[in-house]
């Protein structure tokens, strides 16, 4: 074998060559030094652009690292992604437009997603005529500025067609974790409109940047131990 | 209810509550309508129909309404201006801006801020005239004591100033009033955003204006140069648009004359604009890149020979004049809302190429304006002199004015005279924008100064382009209000008479007209005189029967126009063209006898053969060797009239010239001596 151990590893398909692959990446791995300081900042920017006001009023006086912001600041956001997950959408919408004006405006796939689960929490509670004078005031309007939001509305329109619509091809709509994603969405644009460093946390750039280099690895067909549960940090056998 | 001057009638909708008496009610009311109309047109709109502005407006200029449904208020105009130019107009009727300019200077934060991001909304609109806030001093200097109370403030008063600033004048006002220093502490901001408007705004600022520049050059706040901090936004960490205003403010600057290059230019500005032309780059960078490239390197030899190698220019720029919008799928069914917005996509696209043709032709005309190699390569590089020819005719003006300057540089190599040109007819469109009246007096400039060259003598389509009409054309020229188009026509006169036939010759002073020529001899600028002694020399030129031939219709009057000259307070420079005039007069048959039988002529010969400019001895004695010449008809007498006058006697004075040239002159005109 030559130089550069990995390359010419991956010319050679024999199951021990694959061992001692993998025992090689394993070992350069846990050589690698991340230091606690660069991981109590990737935690706390976590927290505070997530807004968990609280986690992080904690964890800057357990750990020591500064938010770097007053975390009073915070409580906007926080209300308004509580309002959002509370179904509480008029409320929601009113402290956005309380916070940043010009957003919705400015962004009208936001506010379709907004008025969007305004319509879906009308659903919920089963006030039928409501919903259907709703989407005629406010949601036609969208559906004519972008086609784009014409398929969501029509699945979410097509819920009324059911008697339960719980248990519904488009129940999915009622599930709270669309509650979460809108909220999440949300929580995204106001830091934008913040002028933050990033709407994202750097702990979700950070595995971003981890899923686009193994398929960049891929790509170019090179073997090496593949994480698949990112969430665990579980190795796949690399077969 | 009457509010204001408009009658209003109390409206049946839900806002009644604006009108009710209690404020805690109408408190409610202003938010209710906020969220109401806060990304719905339709709703925007219906308020305004329904007339309710005049009681919002008579909401914030109540004293006693609460701070925060004032900010409420001001916040629904802001959010009404993003409707349509309707709505935005009736903002405009109903006196919004004034009322949110005096808001301006309340004590409440959010109100001030709410009122200066409402002020951008509204300017946005082409219904609204930003000029007011120059209306009174204060409000300028007012809106740049607000820049520093928070980012979002920073942001709205530099598009507002960047908005504004459209006039020498106004950006004078703007250098006066303290601007330097605000925006040099707005360019110190970790914000993006910040940093872009505060360059834009620079930008719009130091264009053109020399003075203006001076001062940025050496503003500085909080311990940081303003110069500093631009040279530091060019860097590649940044945006590119960030790189992109920071690399135009140094192009301005640098056109300004306010400091020179010592490495700047060529190697941060220069390759951060041409780098940002290119493909990947979004479609109004590249436009803007390019103009301001071009308007870098306009004058500057050197620098458009280093653009011309740099990073596949010629080719990037090229590819302007295919570009393509990206193929969007129909869909099916639009609504009349869809459709509308597609129509408008659709012409967004078409002025863009439009945009990138014209930037192109920019780019172009300077850098082949003064290298030949480059010109070269252009007119290899497809589909350039195509696409240059074509947009001679296009319905744009904007587009037709760029190609013809472009076409000028190219008209400046002698080779593309002999080839390029003959094959593509380029002076039909030429003549066309010449010979119309509507044509911009700038179009006519660059296309009359194109066509002079095209007119020299080498040239394969000079034929054509005089039966179309050239002479009559550049005739009319001359007799133009504007110098430079005079002196274009008579230029053009002198080129189109440069060794060329009689036929052509006799042509031009026919159209002309004696009248004309001495019109233009006595022309208050300079050149036009040369270039119209320049032309009576051509026309003097050549065969003799030529000269013979013109001086026999028009002996008296040329000669009563050298000694127009000649007796005249102009520079020697010019009198000697008249006495090469007189040279030429005398190298004809017939046309001698003019000069020989006027004594006044003889006088000025003699005179000016002993004046202390030699290049004016020279071309008195060049004329006296003409006169003498021994081989023609005639010789005898006239050596021994000029004799007589004493004419030798001075040459043998002047046998010892310090002057070379005058010597020999001198010594050829003794030799034609018979005696």
């Amino acid at each position: 074998m030559g130089e550069g151990g990995l390359r010419d590893i991956s010319l050679n398909q024999s199951r021990d060559d694959s061992d001692l692959l993998e025992l090689m990446w394993m070992d350069q791995l846990a050589k690698v030094q991340v230091p606690r300081q660069t991981l109590n900042k990737l935690v706390m920017n976590y927290l505070v652009t997530e807004g968990f006001k609280e986690a992080a009023e904690r964890f800057q006086e357990e750990s020591g690292v500064s938010a770097e912001i007053d975390l009073n600041l915070l409580d906007n956001r926080i209300n308004i992604r509580d309002a959002i997950q509370a179904g509480k959408m008029d409320e929601a919408i009113s402290l956005l437009n309380d916070l940043h004006p010009t957003l919705l405006d400015e962004n009208r796939y936001l506010l379709f997603h907004l008025q969007q689960q305004s319509l879906i929490e009308l659903i919920r509670e089963q006030r039928v005529e409501e919903a259907l004078e709703f989407a005629g005031n406010h949601l036609a309007e969208r559906g004519e500025e972008d086609s784009k939001v014409l398929q969501e509305l029509e699945r979410t329109l097509a819920l009324l067609a059911f008697e339960d619509p719980f248990s519904s091809p488009f129940s999915d709509l009622l599930s709270h974790t669309h509650r979460q994603q809108v909220a999440s969405e949300v929580n995204e644009a106001i830091l934008k409109a913040e002028h933050a460093d990033s709407a994202q946390s750097k702990l979700a750039a950070s595995l971003k940047l981890l899923i686009w280099a193994q398929e960049e690895l891929d790509k170019k067909k090179v073997r090496y131990p593949r994480m698949t549960d990112l969430a665990a940090g579980k190795f796949q056998d690399p077969k | 209810m009457v509010c204001g001057n408009m009658e209003v009638e109390v409206p049946r909708s839900t806002w009644d509550k604006l009108y009710d008496p209690q404020p805690e009610k109408v408190a409610i009311a202003v938010k209710s309508l906020k969220n109401c109309i806060i990304g719905s047109k339709k709703q925007k709109e219906q308020i305004v129909e329904q007339g309710l502005l005049a009681r919002l407006v008579n909401l914030l200029v109540e004293p006693d309404i609460n701070p925060r449904v004032k900010t409420n208020v001001v916040q629904i105009f802001g959010s009404i201006s993003k409707g349509s130019e309707l709505t935005a107009k009736s903002l405009s009727d109903a006196g919004v801006v004034k009322i949110l300019l005096n808001g301006l200077v309340n004590t409440e934060p959010q109100l001030t801020e709410a009122c200066l991001l409402s002020l951008v909304s509204i300017f946005d609109s082409k219904e609204t005239s930003i000029e007011v806030i120059y209306s009174d001093p204060a409000i300028i200097s007012h809106l740049l004591s607000l820049m520093p109370h928070s980012t979002n403030s920073s942001v709205a008063v530099c598009r507002l100033l960047t908005k504004g600033c459209e006039s020498l004048d106004h950006q004078n006002i703007l250098l006066n009033s303290g601007t330097p220093k605000s925006i040099c502490e707005v360019l110190s901001s970790p914000v993006p955003v910040a940093q872009l408007c505060a360059l834009q705004c620079l930008a719009a600022m130091v264009y053109k204006n020399e003075n203006a520049a001076h001062v940025y050059l050496s503003t500085s706040a909080q311990g940081k140069s303003l110069m500093g901090h631009i040279v530091f936004y060019t860097g590649r960490e940044h945006q590119e648009e960030i790189q992109l205003e920071a690399s135009r403010i140094l192009t301005y600057m640098y056109r300004c004359g306010v400091f020179e290059e010592d490495g700047l230019i060529v190697f941060q500005v220069l390759p951060c604009l041409v780098r940002l032309c290119k493909k990947e780059e979004r479609v109004v960078n590249r436009i803007l890149a390019a103009e301001t490239l071009a308007y870098l390197i306009e004058i500057d030899v050197e620098l458009q020979q280093i653009a011309a190698i740099s990073n596949h220019l010629i080719c990037t720029t090229a590819s302007f004049l295919r570009w393509e919008p990206d193929h969007r799928q129909k869909a099916s069914g639009m609504s009349r809302v869809q459709m509308n917005k597609l129509t408008q996509q659709l012409e967004k696209e078409a002025d863009q190429a439009k945009q990138l043709r014209k930037a192109a032709f920019h780019v172009f005309a300077s850098l082949s304006a003064n290298d030949e190699e480059i010109r070269k390569r252009l007119i290899e590089t497809e589909p350039v002199v195509q696409s240059v020819v074509g947009a001679l005719q296009d319905s744009d003006e904007d587009v037709v004015m760029s190609a013809i300057r472009c076409l000028h540089s190219l008209s400046r190599s002698v080779q593309l005279l002999r080839t390029t040109f003959q094959d593509h007819t380029v002076w039909e469109p030429l003549m066309k924008i010449l010979s119309s009246p509507a044509s911009k007096v700038e179009s006519v400039l660059v296309a009359s100064s194109t066509l002079c060259n095209l007119l020299l003598d080498f040239s394969p389509s000079k034929e054509k382009i005089l039966d179309s009409g050239a002479v009559e054309l550049l005739c009319e020229l001359t007799r133009k209000y504007d110098p430079s188009l005079r002196l274009n026509g008579v230029w053009g006169l002198m080129n189109l008479s440069f060794n060329s036939e009689q036929r052509i010759k006799s042509q031009i002073m026919t159209t002309l007209g004696t009248d004309q020529v001495f019109r233009l001899l006595s022309d208050t600028e300079i050149q036009v005189v040369m270039k119209t002694l320049g032309l009576l020399r051509n026309l003097l030129s050549n065969e003799k029967h030529h000269i013979d031939t013109i001086t026999s219709l028009y002996g008296k009057q040329l000669m009563q126009a050298v000694v127009f000259i000649l007796e005249s307070e102009n520079s020697h420079e010019v009198k000697e063209q008249a006495l090469c005039m007189l040279a030429n007069i005398a190298n004809g048959d017939t046309s001698k006898k003019l000069i020989v039988d006027n004594e006044d002529v003889l006088k000025k010969l003699k005179s000016y053969m002993l004046h202390n400019n030699t290049n004016l001895q020279t071309a008195a004695v060049v004329c006296i060797q003409n006169l003498i010449w021994r081989e023609e008809e005639g010789s005898c007498d006239r050596q021994a009239k000029l004799k007589d006058i004493g004419v030798f006697n001075i040459l043998n004075q002047l046998k010892t010239a310090e002057d070379s040239v005058l010597k020999e002159k001198v010594k050829m005109a003794l030799d034609q001596a018979s005696m």
